[in-house]
């Protein structure tokens, strides 16, 4: 699953600030999907049988069938996107203007997250972005996403 | 809908009324305490009903409100509370505080009902989401890490997406802002009374989130709001002229996410739609009999979602619907005849109830010329209701 890319890595600007709003890893139903971004890698939840992908993850005690989590492409596209100026939260006051977006993954789940790697002005609604991964703090790190600019990734 | 709700919900149509309103000045800073100001609010809603808080044996309010319903009770002088109630979801509150206590009276719980809302949040400090500390629970998880927190951002997305798709103008949004506006110049208490807007104002107005701008957010307003609800029977021998509860629905759509909706439907929904269905299936009127429409605007890309969510106009066509004066008094289908939230006051959408009763009472700054139904919406990126108001 997945296929080999570049790195995916993108560096953090220096100390956390101490009022960011980490995820709960202590929750359960998204668990997997915190732990597998540690290692570097996009999660989804699939019904095994239906294929339907769901997005937000069910708990495991699901009653409507049956659930596994599998490795997306990391691919998707910008179904959205506004750039957010000030007043905005402190701990990423240093990020400003901030590129914040909707992404429909190629498995459907439509991701809140933020693009890098990419001035405002180049964001088009439809464009390909890819996955990339920021360390937080030892236990998270947080997937963005950034223009796909190796079409031949694209499979 | 099956038969079986339709039955059920002729049971409340028509059979419960808004008896009272009544409000406090709205403010910056109004210099006290919620928990001070809705006990005044309820008593001038209860004043203008002709009603005591003797006759209250019901409390219905917004969960975002720290205040005790018993404390409220023993401070208003209610006998002996016998049901209370508390509505989540913010600004997707408004309507449904009138459906729990109309389906309250309906079933016999209670007989007279105080729905309120009072809110401080004037003050820059108060904003919800600049106090976000510590671990993001539940679904924040699933958007505050990345930062996504603030409403305008929220909707910004939404907005630019219906921007995208069926090409809606910044105009359309700037539409929205100088008809509310402009209904806010005949409103004594309005917050932007005396400060009437134009479409070049509105453009050149400073970027909060690309591609909406301060003239695209509402106002941060204290404020305290009541009505009071009863039977229509009792009704009768009250007052005021009855305003009939006629429609009135919740919802949240099929996958909600709390404020930021996208995988409601494969069409990214918002929760308006599913509440207009049902509104619609629940109630004897159509679109066309609405006479205006109190849409929740805490932002003004809201409204035109809502004027095609709530089947005013078709999907994509909203932003175009605002032009020609169609949604400024005078015109087709007036909006936010207070000012709403965007000129009169923020107060989560309560006001636009209040603003319902005084058009189907005759009583508007605005009137709408015999106004016999009005639309009432809360917010629809999250969790929402909405009402039909008529008049008897």
């Amino acid at each position: 699953m997945g296929f080999a890319r570049g790195t995916r890595w993108v560096n953090a600007e220096g100390a956390l600030h101490p009022d960011y709003p980490l995820p709960d890893l202590d929750d359960p139903v998204m668990r997997p999907f915190w732990s597998a971004a540690r290692e570097g890698k996009l999660v989804f939840q699939r019904d095994r049988c239906a294929g339907i992908v769901h997005w937000p993850p069910k708990p495991h005690y699901w009653a409507g069938g049956e659930l596994e989590w599998f490795e997306a492409t990391g691919l998707g596209r910008v179904f959205s996107f506004v750039v957010a100026h000030e007043p905005f939260l402190p701990a990423f006051q240093h990020l400003l203007p901030l590129i914040l977006a909707i992404v429909e993954t190629d498995e459907g789940p439509r991701l809140v997250s933020y693009l890098v790697d990419c001035p405002a002005e180049t964001v088009r609604f439809g464009m390909r972005v890819e996955v990339v991964f920021k360390r937080l703090t030892s236990e998270v790190v947080l997937p963005l996403w950034r223009p796909l600019r190796d079409e031949t990734q694209d499979l | 809908m099956d038969g079986l709700d339709r039955d059920l919900f002729e049971r409340i149509r028509d059979r419960v009324a808004i008896v009272g309103i009544g409000h406090l000045p709205f403010a910056k800073n109004i210099g006290r305490p919620i928990a001070d100001t809705a006990i005044e609010a309820i008593q001038l809603a209860l004043a203008d009903a002709g009603l005591t808080a003797e006759d209250v044996d019901g409390l219905s309010m917004y969960e975002m409100e720290a205040t005790q319903e018993v404390t409220i009770a023993r401070r208003l002088g209610v006998r002996d509370l016998r049901w209370w109630d508390k509505v989540a979801y913010g600004g997707g509150a408004g309507a449904a505080t009138i459906m729990h206590a109309a389906a309250a009276i309906a079933c016999g719980l209670a007989s007279v009902v105080v729905c309120h809302r009072a809110r401080n949040r004037g003050a820059k400090s108060s904003r919800p989401w600049a106090q976000e500390r510590g671990i993001a629970q539940g679904d924040k998880s699933l958007y505050l890490p990345w930062g996504l927190i603030r409403p305008v951002d929220i909707v910004g997305l939404y907005a630019h997406r219906h921007m995208h798709v069926y090409g809606t103008k910044r105009e359309h949004f700037g539409n929205v802002a100088i008809a509310a506006r402009k209904h806010a110049q005949q409103n004594p208490y309005a917050m932007m009374r005396g400060r009437p807007l134009d479409m070049e104002t509105y453009l050149g107005g400073r970027v909060i989130s690309y591609p909406l701008t301060l003239y695209d957010c509402c106002l941060e307003t204290d404020g305290a709001l009541a009505c009071v609800v009863t039977s229509a029977e009792r009704a009768r021998d009250l007052r005021q002229r009855a305003v009939l509860v006629h429609s009135v629905a919740q919802a949240s759509g099929p996958n909600p996410v709390h404020l930021v909706n996208f995988n409601n439907t494969p069409d990214a929904e918002m929760t308006a739609a599913f509440c207009a269905r049902l509104l619609w299936q629940r109630s004897l009127l159509k679109p066309a009999d609405i006479d205006c429409a109190q849409i929740y605007d805490a932002f003004t890309p809201l409204v035109i979602m809502g004027l095609e969510d709530y089947g005013f106009c078709k999907k994509g066509e909203g932003g175009p619907f605002t032009e020609n004066g169609r949604i400024e008094i005078g015109g087709e289908l007036p909006v936010l005849t207070s000012g709403g939230g965007l000129s009169e006051a923020y107060v989560h959408g309560f006001n636009l109830i209040l603003e319902g009763v005084r058009q189907i009472r005759g009583t508007a700054w605005n009137q709408v010329p015999n106004c016999q139904a009005v639309l009432v919406t809360g917010a629809s990126p999250v969790a929402t209701s909405a009402m039909i108001l008529r008049a008897p």
